[in-house]
């Protein structure tokens, strides 16, 4: 594939610093070589001497001096390298990209921030964006600024509508468009798994149809994943991934950590094509500088002691805390609800997606009225590409209340609608 | 001050999310409200239970189980609200800006990602951005991905030349260009690469031509603490009358650079055009590491940081001396260089070669000792240099003394190889 193709001029304009690259020096040099090139302070004079993580299983995570210093001191942009070894393999592991050898990995502050620096590196003001509706508020506030043509496309309990991405791409043959570089739409975003704010997935046949759509129109997929590991059910049920079925290396993966591990350690990474993570790299190479060093050792050592055993055992407990959830969800919802709005079951997630037909649009309910009824959730219109149009949608998240407050929550709000 | 007109067209269209917008009822809500708004995960099955930290010395700092929570979950954009009350105590106390009650403070994820975010900030393709030359190189990487139009001053031992930015101004201005000039760039204490520190006239004549041509400064300031006469000179926050100043400092180089912590300082419409571009990527620093350097800078309080800094100050004293100690034996006559007064760079230039780019590069390694070229730190990078940069910041005395040796002999076959070219 050609590459170059999806970037903008700024990114294509990005070069690696000299100065990284000169480190590269140290890796092939003599002991005897006098390194002087670096402007790394020195970490000896770093407060930190050691530290100790007790975990909730009761078991300890050490960090000795030596690997304090990993923490502490400036690490390479790609990420620390253990841990991007021990990410590779997990990738690897679940997805078997059909082209693994031709794709790399960057470990970064949050997969949001990959997600950012990615749409930074393919659009420009004005492009088109073909993008699941309702989409993640997160990804409209990075795209908002470049004022995207976006194409939106509609979904039902089973996600995007491949009949609706067919239609919305229709204007163009893609004969026509697969080398054009503008005026046509180069990049999808997707949210294959308890997609936020819906709570459904995607089923594997429906994938397979969105990619073939793709790849005829060359489209850069990218595959938004953050709660792959709390989809209900078997994780031998998962549907495959967008990355796993990526015969044509056009998939950009963002994984994360923030929903089994912890958000505020800011520990996400994005699988993908080399030459498109290399961009990546690079803009992170004179921003950030990297992900912060103490949460990728934290997260690498952790995932060490675990092995695979124990982080799967894990990631099963939180996703039985989540449907516990979002059991307790439904049956208040069912119970003050079920005449005024309309759900989808999530099938995995946070968010359960409600729809009240009676009434025109939900904004004004929402932030006009609903303190007064103590409820608060996100109305619809946040999610839209076109905030201008009215939504009779809501979002509420069950991650954190208590079954109690959520029968209390859905009284309120049934109140509030009536 | 207008600061609308220093905002990109892409920057002035970055809106705050309807999330947080929403969190701001929490400000004056009932006890009983219900909130289903926010797709924070539950901190319960985060796996991490207590934490402690060793400090030099011994002593131990355990973290609380709401302290520990804190770290583990989403904060806010701007930083973790106790660690931001800290460093404003800070910065206030240093600093003492003229217009501290218009200025707030911000936590980024290490200070360049806080100047990355300002460039992207402030600069339309059009617009000037001035800069002294030689500059640090990340800053000029940035600069060539952004492409905007760059106006170069050259330094002398105290930074930036005024009377060539006067004259460099003008010439941007009556260039015809559909641009402004919007922002000085600087480091002025210890500068990376030359390692100057700019006088407090010199920085007044700055302030008073960014005030003749309403430029927004950007003061990069990562070495302010690594200053080795205890002579701390005042900071352009420190006489920013017109609220014009945004200050970037750094703990990369007192405290941890892993953690990626730094802070910038200045006027709130500017500071929000950063928060607002940090929401939509990395959506808070790492909260973790705000909030184990919020717990020691607690734990030393004013006295205990003013001690670490004497000491780190003590270190990197005695590493620049030996360093100049290496240079007087093995490069008197070969290279001339300026003593650094703080900082961890030495500016060396070859008294015999036009370039050294090919040397060092080429030819460094294989002769055991590797400096950065000048020409890497060069506005024009296809001119030739006859500068390097080195680091003392790592290497042990004997290191030193061997890699100036190294040094000399590398210099001098580089001399003979020119002569027979010629």
């Amino acid at each position: 594939m050609k590459y170059s193709r999806f970037l903008t001029q700024v990114s294509r304009n990005r070069q690696p610093s000299l100065i990284r690259e000169m480190t590269n020096l140290l890796a092939q040099a003599s002991p005897e070589l006098v390194f002087m090139a670096g402007g790394l302070p020195n970490a000896q004079m770093f407060p930190f001497q050691a530290g100790s993580i007790t975990l909730k299983d009761g078991r300890a995570l050490t960090i000795h001096p030596k690997l304090m210093m990993d923490c502490l001191q400036y690490g390479p942009t790609p990420g620390y390298p253990p841990l991007v070894k021990q990410l590779k393999d997990l990738t690897q592991q679940l997805h078997s990209p059909p082209r693994w050898a031709e794709m790399d990995l960057i470990v970064t502050a949050g997969s949001q921030d990959g997600l950012c620096k990615a749409l930074e590196m393919m659009i420009s003001p004005g492009d088109y964006v073909v993008t699941q509706e309702p989409c993640y508020t997160g990804t409209l506030s990075i795209l908002k600024p470049y004022k995207p043509r976006y194409l939106p496309i509609s979904g039902d309990q089973n996600g995007m509508c491949p009949e609706a991405l067919k239609a919305a791409l229709s204007k163009w043959k893609p004969e026509e468009v697969q080398d054009t570089e503008k005026d046509v739409p180069k990049v999808l975003y997707v949210n294959p798994n308890a997609c936020n704010p819906t709570g459904v997935s995607l089923p594997e046949d429906r994938r397979q149809e969105i990619y073939k759509i793709a790849s005829e129109y060359n489209l850069i997929i990218l595959e938004d994943d953050p709660y792959y590991f709390v989809q209900f059910g078997d994780r031998k049920d998962f549907p495959p991934s967008f990355l796993s079925m990526d015969v044509d290396c056009r998939v950009i993966r963002f994984d994360s950590f923030s929903k089994i591990l912890s958000s505020g350690l800011r520990i996400g990474y994005v699988t993908g094509p080399k030459p498109l993570v290399e961009r990546i790299v690079l803009h992170a190479q004179v921003s950030l500088l990297h992900a912060p060093a103490m949460s990728q050792v934290l997260v690498s050592e952790l995932l060490k002691l675990w092995g695979d055993e124990g982080f799967f055992k894990h990631t099963d407990a939180v996703q039985a805390f989540y449907l516990d959830q979002r059991n307790a969800m439904l049956e208040a919802a069912e119970k003050h609800l079920s005449d005024l709005c309309e759900w989808a079951v999530p099938t995995g997630g946070m968010f359960l997606w409600l729809k009240v037909p009676k009434i025109h649009d939900t904004w004004d309910m929402i932030l006009e009225r609903a303190l007064t009824k103590n409820v608060i959730l996100v109305p619809g219109k946040a999610f839209m590409c076109d905030s201008s149009k009215p939504c009779q949608y809501m979002r509420a998240a069950f991650s954190i209340v208590s079954p109690e407050n959520m029968d209390k929550g859905c009284k309120n709000l049934a109140e509030l609608i009536s | 001050m207008d600061y609308s007109k220093f905002i990109s067209k892409l920057s002035s269209r970055r809106k705050p999310s309807c999330i947080s917008e929403l969190r701001r009822a929490l400000d004056n809500c009932s006890p009983s409200l219900v909130w289903l708004a926010s797709g924070m995960p539950n901190p319960e099955k985060f796996p991490f239970r207590e934490m402690t930290v060793t400090l030099e010395g011994g002593k131990k700092l355990t973290l609380s189980k709401e302290t520990l929570s804190a770290g583990l979950q989403y904060g806010p954009s701007h930083g973790y609200l106790p660690f931001r009350n800290q460093l404003k105590r800070m910065v206030e106390q240093w600093h003492a800006p003229p217009r501290w009650a218009e200025s707030d403070l911000i936590v980024t994820v290490g200070n360049q990602d806080g100047i990355s975010k300002a460039l992207d900030m402030l600069l339309d393709p059009e617009d000037f951005i001035v800069v002294p030359d030689p500059c640090y190189s990340d800053f000029l990487c940035m600069l060539s991905s952004l492409a905007p139009q760059i106006v170069a001053v050259s330094v002398d031992d105290q930074g930036m030349r005024p009377d060539i930015l006067q004259s460099a101004l003008e010439k941007a201005i009556s260039s015809g260009s559909t641009g402004i000039p919007k922002a000085l760039y600087l480091v002025p204490n210890s500068c990376n690469p030359t390692g100057t520190n700019m006088g407090e006239e010199r920085r007044q004549e700055i302030y008073a031509i960014a005030q003749q041509y309403d430029l927004i400064i950007l003061e990069d300031d990562p070495y302010c603490f690594l200053q080795f006469n205890d002579k701390y000179l005042p900071s352009f926050l420190s006489m920013d009358v017109d609220g014009r100043v945004l200050r970037f400092d750094s703990f990369s180089k007192v405290v941890s650079s892993g953690l990626r912590i730094g802070f910038v300082t200045g006027p709130p419409p500017l500071l929000q055009g950063i928060t607002l571009h940090m929401q939509a990527s990395c959506i808070c620093p790492p909260m973790l590491s705000q909030v184990l350097i919020h717990e020691l800078l607690t734990s030393w309080g004013d006295e205990g940081f003013k001690k670490h800094i004497s000491d780190i100050c003590q270190f990197y004293k005695e590493q620049r001396d030996a360093m100049i100690q290496a240079l007087k034996t093995h490069l008197t006559g070969i290279c001339e260089w300026i003593v650094p007064e703080g900082g961890i760079f030495v500016w060396l230039k070859v008294l015999h070669l036009s370039d050294t780019s090919a040397m060092l590069l080429e030819r460094g390694a294989k002769g055991d000792i590797v400096l950065v070229p000048g020409r890497e730190f060069m506005v024009d990078s296809t001119k030739p240099s006859p500068y390097m940069r080195a680091a003392y910041s790592c290497v042990t005395p004997e290191e030193m003394m061997k890699g100036m040796e190294n040094l000399a002999k590398l210099i001098q076959k580089e001399i003979e190889l020119q002569s027979t070219h010629t």
